[in-house]
């Protein structure tokens, strides 16, 4: 900014201000996540909100059946099954079904090391999609009360099912989903991750208050078996099936709770490549489940907070993070065209080395205030998020690299995700 | 009222009051920039005046009383750079920016009177340039990159003076100023050295138009820079 200050000194030039137009643009961006981090910490201390964060892990153990749909998992599968066999419920009131999914690698193999635990009973199948996995080991659990999902690649905290459980208290409660991180976060993109994962924590716990959940995560979600039984199965539904069944209970009139201290850890990606992938799957299925089957939602005051404000703002959001990563690639551009323009033929040491670092100079704008405001808040939800789920481990470095990374990969799968969207194409799971 | 209802209206009355608050701050912040450009400006006006009545009583007297002159030239140059970066947040037509840039192009009027006066008397050997640019969009292209290599000169080498003038600023002394040198409304435009000349090419080219002793007495480590 002392530059800029230097080169209106002698030129006395003020058309510069003319080309930060564009910032208006972010404006209502900025209006909107700041309503709705206001928002958020509002529902944060109201009744419902405080109510979820007191109840206590559940006493009663009804009978409940967790799926694990599994293709191609032979390094986690492992672990999975471990972490559920270590789960503090009865071992009579709780069954595992392992649904192998046409499984090409040693799947196959760890699963059925497990033949023979009475808790456990393994399926192979045919390769048919993750929810026709699920939709198997549902069948195959009868008399369980509730049934649950839970990855291959995830593993839980003992007391989650309880948690968890507790959570059906309510007779509207028709799912309830947990509380995840990272498991073992190690890199700097996993720590990002594990930080985002965690921000996801407060988010549900929050939202879940006004029942606007739109998503129940393939990570240790639960269902009340009645309600799958009257309402149907997974499906498909764009390779989003967590999101679809989510939608399809709350167009049903049920409500869906988060447990904020049912901790579960997912592996997640380890390149940005792979993360990527994920979250255009992620992304794509939720603009096409909200725009195609239930676009009806949208907006619809009968859907309370979900249809009134979450569903709206996802599109926001997806919007808003695709302009603004282009605005701001348009002004940083703009800015080092401009920059080279002018200072072309002074010494690069000149140009390079700040002259002045008088606070006079420091470019405090409207814009950069509500943006570090705006920023501040998520760092707030995050430790909120950390605080009220019991989450372990450290945050500072998954913050700092949320802070510097996220905004310039996010940007990355909102483009890719609304290209597949308008083209209509369709990519691999993996 | 739903909990949904209430929560949303009272985010909402959050909401507006951080960005009216943070709007507030920051308007408070740039009155405070205006309000220090105009105490260093008082400040500068007392101080010229001063060398100006002190040039008008010691007539006869010693240069060593007046080298005060030289101090101000460089605070009215920082005053400057403040005032150019606050036009440039405010912007050009702000008014209280207006009222503070006629008061600094009078006060560039008096100091150059001033210096010209001084170097008369007392033989210095300061170079002088005078610049006129254009705000008016479509009238300059060149300006900023005149602006930026005067800047980079008046900085590498203290014995240059510019003086830069908005030249549609509304203002009498301006005008008078702009008619006795004679320049026409073509951009950007210089005067060095009494000399009259118009467009920018090149830091090189605008180099040439300065006499050779305003480089000698630079060091060596800044001519090397410059190469």
């Amino acid at each position: 900014m002392e530059k800029i200050a230097r080169i209106c000194y002698a030129s006395g030039d003020s058309r510069l201000s003319l080309y930060m137009h564009p910032e208006v643009l972010a404006y209502p961006f900025i209006f909107i996540s700041l309503f709705f981090e206001a928002f958020l910490l509002v529902t944060f201390l109201s009744r419902p909100a405080r109510a979820q964060r007191e109840r206590k892990a559940s006493i009663a153990t009804p009978k409940v059946a967790i799926v694990v749909p599994c293709w191609n998992e032979e390094n986690t599968i492992g672990g999975t099954v471990e972490s559920l066999l270590a789960l503090d419920y009865p071992k009579d009131q709780l069954s595992i079904v392992l649904v192998n999914d046409g499984s090409t690698d040693g799947t196959r193999e760890v699963m059925d090391s497990y033949i023979g635990n009475p808790q456990i009973t393994v399926i192979h199948k045919e390769n048919g999609g993750k929810h026709s996995a699920i939709n198997l080991g549902i069948e195959r659990s009868p008399d369980a009360q509730f049934v649950g999902c839970l990855d291959a690649d995830a593993f839980v905290a003992p007391d989650a099912l309880r948690e968890i459980i507790s959570c059906f208290d309510n007779p509207r409660v028709a799912a309830a989903t947990p509380a995840m991180s990272v498991y073992e976060p190690k890199t700097l993109l996993e720590r990002m991750q594990n930080a985002e994962f965690i921000f996801g924590i407060a988010l549900r716990h929050i939202i879940a208050a006004v029942n606007g959940l739109y998503v129940t995560p393939g990570p240790f979600s639960f269902y009340r078996k009645s309600v799958i039984d009257e309402i149907g199965g997974f499906r498909h539904a764009h390779q989003a099936e967590d999101m679809e069944m989510a939608l399809r209970i709350q167009r049903n009139g049920y409500e869906i709770d988060n447990a904020v201290r049912a901790r579960v850890f997912a592996k997640s990606p380890s390149t940005v490549r792979g993360l990527i992938k994920q979250r255009t799957r992620w992304t794509t299925g939720f603009l096409r489940n909200v725009a195609y089957e239930y676009r009806d939602m949208v907006g619809n005051a009968r859907y309370g907070a979900l249809g009134i404000l979450i569903l709206p703002l996802g599109f926001i959001a997806v919007a808003g993070g695709i302009l603004m990563f282009i605005l701001g690639i348009f002004m940083s551009i703009r800015e080092a065209v401009m920059t080279i323009l002018i200072t072309n033929g002074v010494p690069l040491s000149y140009t390079l080395i700040p002259h002045s670092l008088q606070l006079f100079y420091f470019p405090i704008t409207t814009l950069l205030v509500l943006t570090l405001v705006v920023t501040g808040g998520i760092m707030v939800f995050i430790v909120l998020g950390k605080r009220v789920s019991q989450t372990p481990g450290t945050l500072v470095e998954g913050m700092i690299a949320y802070l510097i990374l996220f905004p310039f990969i996010a940007p990355w799968w909102l483009i890719r995700s609304f290209a597949d969207v308008a083209t209509g194409h369709k990519r691999a799971w993996r | 009222m739903s909990l949904f209802t209430r929560n949303v209206l009272i985010a909402l009355v959050i909401t507006v009051a951080i960005i009216g608050t943070v709007a507030y701050a920051v308007n408070y912040l740039d009155q405070q920039r205006i309000e220090e450009l105009n105490a260093i400006q008082n400040r500068l006006a007392t101080d010229t005046l001063s060398i100006d009545t002190q040039f008008a009583l010691l007539e006869e007297a010693p240069c060593s009383d007046l080298t005060d002159g030289t101090t101000l030239t460089t605070e009215l140059s920082d005053l400057g750079d403040k005032l150019a970066f606050t036009e440039n947040k405010l912007g050009a037509t702000n008014v209280e920016v207006l009222a503070l840039k006629e008061q600094y192009t009078l006060l560039e009027i008096r100091d150059y009177l001033l210096t010209k006066q001084l170097s008369n008397s007392c033989k210095l050997d300061p170079v002088i340039a005078l610049y006129f640019y254009s705000n008016k969009p479509g009238t300059c292209a060149d300006c900023d990159r005149a602006g930026y290599a005067l800047s980079y000169l008046r900085q590498t080498y203290p014995k240059l003076r510019v003086y830069s003038f908005d030249y549609n600023l509304d203002l009498g002394a301006l005008r008078t100023l702009i008619g006795v040198e004679k320049v026409q409304p073509n951009f950007p435009a210089f005067i060095i050295q009494s000399k009259v000349s118009y467009g920018f090419t090149s830091l090189d080219d605008l180099e040439k138009q300065f006499p050779k002793s305003l480089f000698a007495t630079t060091t060596a480590t800044t001519t090397s820079t410059k190469k």
